[in-house]
């Protein structure tokens, strides 16, 4: 099982480099997208994937894991709605540079935040990834609708397939994290022997690489298409 | 053309648009002055005469008018007023300026006849025996003279450079002599020495001027407007032509999208104001570059781009 969170690991981080990168070379409204995947590594495969790693037992470390991870799928929701209001009005705004400092500074600001209250013990822990996975969850479905209207606005542009990928990956986000949010909404880690859990389980697993790979790929074709 | 022999000069060669004809002719009437004003323009040709200060005829003609008194001081302020046109003033005897009246508001009774093919001496014997008023008109391609008659007796020779009426008839005959001369036979109605009306107290000249000038101005601002006009409708003619090819362009290589895109920018442009360049151009691909890396790679942008700039070359 730790080979197959090596793995994980392995298809995130390339995911995770290959969105970063993405940001960066593209138009602004990309960077909020980018950066959201990018951050889905940096907050939650490092610490899910590699618990080896010292210092990942810390309540902190863990807490934050969870906070970027619900900031990763708040960021690239709002990147979502900027595409989608600019293919409505044609209008955008912003630099890169503002978003990377916004992102850096509501990083900082949780982890004030968590600094400034007692330290999070393993309620408290629970409580913020299920918070984490309902938005995961329920914005996923909402970027699935929000895509298919941009795909409906751009179709005939070069990129209008790229969001037809963007599709697929909110698809395999939403079994990776609605199966978590299912295990922990029922508290199936405690009910192992149980069916759910063990379909729950292995859907986790799967969504989890699928997503993986699907973000990675897309990437690597929206570079492909934006050439 | 009034075919008229050039009294002694007064004036030549005057541009009649740069002279206020109105108090040109105030001035012939207080100078007192005996002769005619010929103007000529490529529109006709007009003639003023006075007679001891009277303006006592008005002429204006060309191949399909024939306009005298007021119509044809008026006709001869509004082609003064193109700017063609060119003055001459003659002076001439009193009696001279009278008789060129009878003559220029007489009857053609033969025009054009080359004087070697008429037989001149019984043209002047026909005149004799009936009792013809008027005059013989002979011109060649540089001359002219006239010899005038009154109720069928010549009353004498006018030519070039004279300022009555002689006795002697050299010059005369020698216009007759010149290769190609013609003749003209004009003769006139009624009674030759009926005193005539002077046109500048009948009419009103300073206004006739003013309304000219009005008119001119009227023109003149029609004219700038219609061009203006005509500007501003082959620039918004560009405007379109160029829009439509973009948004081709745009269509080919972003999609709807793309079209839209450059309806906005173009928008912004034609806000700008001013006229359709390529310096005017070079904002809006950049603008339209930035807004279709939302949709399209650097490669498919840079191609439109310059399909953009070459078909508007096309179009210039």
């Amino acid at each position: 099982m730790d080979m197959f969170q090596v793995v994980l690991g392995f298809f995130w981080l390339v995911a995770g480099c290959v969105s970063f990168y993405f940001s960066i070379g593209n138009a602004r409204v990309w960077t909020s997208i980018a950066v959201g995947f990018f951050l889905i590594l940096v907050g939650e495969i490092i610490p899910g994937t590699l618990p080896f790693l010292p210092g990942l037992n810390n309540p902190y470390v863990l807490a934050m894991g969870h906070i970027i991870g619900t900031l990763a799928i708040l960021i690239m929701s709002h990147g979502f709605q900027e595409y989608y209001v600019f293919t409505r009005t044609l209008d955008f705004e912003g630099s890169k540079l503002h978003v990377y400092l916004t992102v850096v500074g509501v990083i900082v600001a949780s982890l004030v935040f968590l600094l400034i209250n007692p330290t999070p013990d393993e309620g408290v822990l629970r409580v913020i990834r299920i918070v984490e996975n309902t938005n995961w969850v329920f914005l996923s479905l909402i970027n699935i609708d929000l895509i298919r209207k941009i795909h409906l606005n751009i179709k005939d542009t070069p990129i209008s397939n790229g969001f037809l990928a963007f599709m697929v990956v909110f698809a395999c986000i939403f079994l990776w994290k609605g199966s978590q949010l299912y295990m922990d909404v029922f508290s199936l880690d405690t009910k192992q022997h149980l069916i759910n859990y063990t379909i729950s389980h292995y859907a986790n697993l799967v969504g989890d690489l699928l997503a993986s790979l699907s973000v990675g790929g897309t990437f690597l074709y929206l570079g492909k298409l934006l050439r | 053309m009034i075919l008229l022999p050039r009294g002694n000069p007064v004036k030549e060669n005057i541009n009649p648009g740069k002279v206020n004809l109105a108090d040109a002719l105030g001035k012939m009437r207080q100078g007192k002055f005996t002769g005619y004003m010929r103007f000529d323009f490529p529109e006709g040709t007009g003639v003023f005469i006075y007679q001891e200060g009277r303006l006592i005829s008005s002429l204006f003609e060309n191949e399909r008018e024939h306009l005298i008194a007021y119509d044809g001081i008026s006709r001869t302020f509004d082609e003064s007023l193109n700017g063609n046109g060119k003055l001459n003033i003659y002076q001439l005897s009193t009696e001279l300026a009278h008789s060129i009246h009878t003559l220029l508001h007489g009857e053609v009774l033969h025009k054009g006849q080359d004087l070697q093919l008429i037989d001149i001496k019984s043209l002047l014997i026909r005149m004799r025996e009936e009792k013809r008023s008027g005059c013989l008109r002979i011109y060649s391609k540089e001359h002219i003279a006239l010899i005038f008659y009154r109720d069928g007796s010549p009353l004498g020779f006018f030519h070039d450079g004279s300022t009555d009426i002689e006795t002697t008839a050299d010059s005369s005959m020698s216009v007759a002599k010149e290769p190609g001369a013609k003749v003209d036979v004009l003769v006139t109605r009624g009674d030759g020495k009926k005193s005539l009306a002077d046109l500048m107290e009948t009419a009103d000249i300073t206004g006739m001027w003013g309304a000219a000038v009005a008119e001119r101005q009227r023109q003149r601002e029609e004219h700038e407007n219609a061009a203006s006009k005509t500007q501003e409708t082959k620039e918004s003619d560009r405007w379109q032509k160029t829009q439509e090819l973009f948004q081709s362009f745009a269509m080919a290589h972003l999609g709807k999208i793309g079209s839209l895109l450059v309806d906005k920018e173009f928008d912004k442009l034609k806000l700008n104001g001013g006229q359709i360049s390529e310096s005017a151009l070079d904002d809006f691909y950049t603008k339209l570059g930035k807004s279709a890396r939302m949709v399209a790679g650097p490669s498919k942008i840079d191609k439109m781009l310059e399909e953009m700039k070459k078909g508007f070359k096309g179009l210039s």
